[in-house]
């Protein structure tokens, strides 16, 4: 491969990138998980708090069958009645509750006189949990969870990695030193149990779980952009920018970081997926995101007390698979995304 | 290598201080004891319990308390149980021991044993296959993978026991070590093989080729003693998030470790056993890092003027 002269390095990064065929199915595959994430309420069947308790725990592609009423508090949402069956009479419906007691409704209660309305044949594509929620609608929503927490506690983790490690890099000496002795006590702390420890700190739920893993993440960012920061400090343009009376500041955000870049784009896509790890296990034990917000980790655990006893293992399996695919795909990525980054490969 | 030796153990007990300093924090946002007890709970029995966990006194005066007792092996009172969370810890330090070393042992052969197997034949459909295993390897949280072993082969196939310690047979220990290993097992095969190719591309190995020597000799010989070095530093890296594994596991499996005491700790806020155990983690995380440098420093003359 000749590599055209003039060509900036990210045009050079881009090409390599879409030449890696792992790289681009994960990118696509990351696209989509974004869009039906942003589009869920489009793409699913139900609310994911919608409970019907008739039809708890049934197994994937259960077909049920049910009426809509009237719900006098909020109109968009009707309530929602399972039935066995049914019967038309005249102003009013007969109908059979899953148990087979009968109960007769008047038609003005229900959400309309047309039975094309008021009656539908939901399809649980992966099955219900225990509170009779659609399943398939709780994973796209937790798809929501989990992406935006790999986003946001990201972003925190990155502001703290790139601002400690870019300080000690550039300046050395004792601020380097007490930096480095604060990323070593850290750094003694297994991730997960950090993100544990910060969980009972600051509390149980959403902005909590995500500033906890933003805060227990950042210190493999902070290891290599110091350690960039060391090799380029010793490069001719930055002490071009010293000759030219450049501030620190301007030096280092503007000049030094860009030329970083590369290792700490690689790091955050790892970054990334260890945060929709850390978020599920967070949640499997109880802390975390907290319900009736889905999370995958929380559908995990709900399914585990099934396990045991052999049935409904898709409770389980089905947020596990969704949650194996995020972090496959972020991995796949994340590896391309060195390669087309890491000058050394360039020969191959 | 006095010098380097002293130096290293000074900045041990810096680090080990500020990894202290912050399992003190460690504790339920606001008012604890009333988190403890609940909303509900009358004025004076919250005051109570703020006077037994010594919440009443200066937040200085609680920490001296805290590295006070700490230093005399204290690690305080678990508020769910009412017991030592040391002794507690110290009892089930065998379990957590078991299953780590054993799990650590497995990665360690087998993950360099599918390493050396990739890079035997590299790019062929057995690397391939041992490279996506364990990308998938990588890429499932340890919980998730234990629920999966337990599901397959607990409940369907019926082959191992899902649940229990050894006493009840050294059947238990199955599904939870391997369950344990799969993640550093398929990142120990991952950095063999990368670190295999890199020594294979090298002189000397050409040169031993050249000399005639077969094949089997030069890849065991010549290029897999020298590939083993990266290997050595992740196993050691891995061996604080094998133990922080262990927590789900042992979980998991109802496995009765230190684990099993910081789980039911943590749905119970009993924070003195939370800080109890993260603590214990954090220390043998910080005291086999420094072996592991000592080692090297031993070893290796570069690193100890470095």
């Amino acid at each position: 491969m000749s590599t055209v002269l003039g060509e900036s390095p990210r045009v050079v990064a881009w090409r390599r990138l879409k030449k890696n065929r792992g790289a681009v199915i994960g990118m696509v595959v990351l696209g989509l998980m974004i869009v039906m994430a942003i589009c869920a309420p489009l793409i699913t069947p139900f609310d994911p708090s919608t409970q019907i308790l008739e039809y708890s725990v049934k197994p994937a592609m259960f077909r049920g069958s049910v009426l809509y009423k009237r719900n006098p508090a909020d109109a968009s949402r009707p309530s929602i009645i399972a039935v066995s069956s049914f019967e038309e009479r005249g102003d009013s419906v007969t109908y059979l509750d899953p148990a087979g007691e009968p109960y007769t409704i008047a038609k003005t209660n229900l959400m309309s006189t047309d039975v094309a309305i008021y009656h539908d044949e939901p399809l649980f594509v992966l099955g219900t949990d225990r509170f009779g929620r659609d399943i398939f609608t709780r994973l796209i929503y937790g798809m929501r969870v989990s992406l935006s927490v790999g986003l946001i506690s990201e972003s925190i983790a990155l502001a703290i990695g790139i601002l400690l490690g870019a300080l000690a890099g550039y300046f050395r000496g004792w601020v380097d030193d007490s930096i480095m002795w604060f990323v070593n006590v850290v750094w003694s702390f297994p991730t997960i149990l950090l993100v544990v420890a910060f969980s009972v700190i600051l509390g149980k739920g959403y902005w909590q779980t995500f500033v906890a893993i933003g805060i227990s993440s950042w210190v493999d960012i902070a290891r290599i952009v110091r350690g960039q920061f060391f090799s380029i400090r010793e490069q001719e343009y930055v002490e071009a920018t010293r000759a030219l009376g450049f501030g620190h500041v301007r030096t280092i955000f503007r000049h030094m970081l860009p030329n970083a870049a590369g290792p700490i784009i690689v790091l955050s896509t790892a970054g990334f997926a260890t945060a929709i790890i850390a978020e599920a296990s967070l949640s499997f034990i109880g802390l975390g995101v907290q319900p009736p917000t889905p999370s995958w980790g929380q559908m995990i655990k709900d399914g585990y007390g099934y396990i045991a006893l052999g049935t409904n293992w898709g409770m389980t399996l089905f947020p596990s698979i969704a949650m194996a695919i995020a972090v496959l795909v972020l991995n796949v990525f994340g590896d391309g995304l060195r390669d087309a980054l890491d000058p050394k490969t360039s020969q191959r | 290598m006095a010098t380097y030796l002293l130096r290293k153990l000074l900045y041990t007990v810096l680090v080990l201080l500020g990894v202290v300093a912050v399992t003190f924090f460690i504790r339920p946002p606001g008012d604890p004891a009333r988190v403890l007890l609940g909303q509900r709970a009358d004025e004076a029995s919250v005051a109570a319990m703020r006077e037994q966990l010594g919440l009443d006194r200066p937040l200085y005066e609680q920490m001296g308390i805290y590295v006070k007792n700490l230093l005399s092996g204290d690690l305080g009172t678990s508020i769910a149980t009412q017991r030592s969370v040391s002794e507690t810890i110290i009892e089930r330090i065998p379990a957590t021991a078991l299953l780590a070393l054993t799990s650590i042992a497995i990665a360690t052969v087998l993950g360099i044993l599918l390493g050396v197997i990739a890079a035997w034949r590299p790019n062929t459909w057995i690397d391939t296959l041992t490279m996506s295993t364990s990308l998938l390897g990588i890429s499932l949280p340890a919980f998730v993978v234990g629920l999966l072993f337990v599901l397959i082969f607990g409940v369907a196939l019926e082959w191992f026991p899902n649940s229990g310690y050894i006493d009840r047979g050294i059947e238990h220990l199955v599904l939870p070590m391997i369950t344990l290993a799969i993640r550093p097992l398929s990142i120990i095969a991952r950095v063999t093989r990368s670190s295999m190719l890199d020594v294979l591309g090298q002189d000397y190995v050409r040169t031993a080729r050249a000399k005639g020597l077969s094949n089997v000799r030069v890849f065991l010989h010549h290029a897999l003693r020298n590939a083993l070095n990266p290997v050595i530093t992740t196993v050691s890296a891995w061996f604080a998030g094998l133990l922080a594994g262990t927590y789900f596991i042992e979980f998991i499996f109802n496995w009765p470790g230190i684990g099993l005491a910081a789980f039911n700790a943590i749905e119970k806020l009993d924070y003195p056993m939370i800080q109890g155990t993260v603590l214990f983690t954090a220390v043998i995380f910080v005291v086999v890092n420094t072996l592991a440098d000592l080692v090297y420093g031993f070893v290796d003359p570069k690193v100890r003027l470095s």
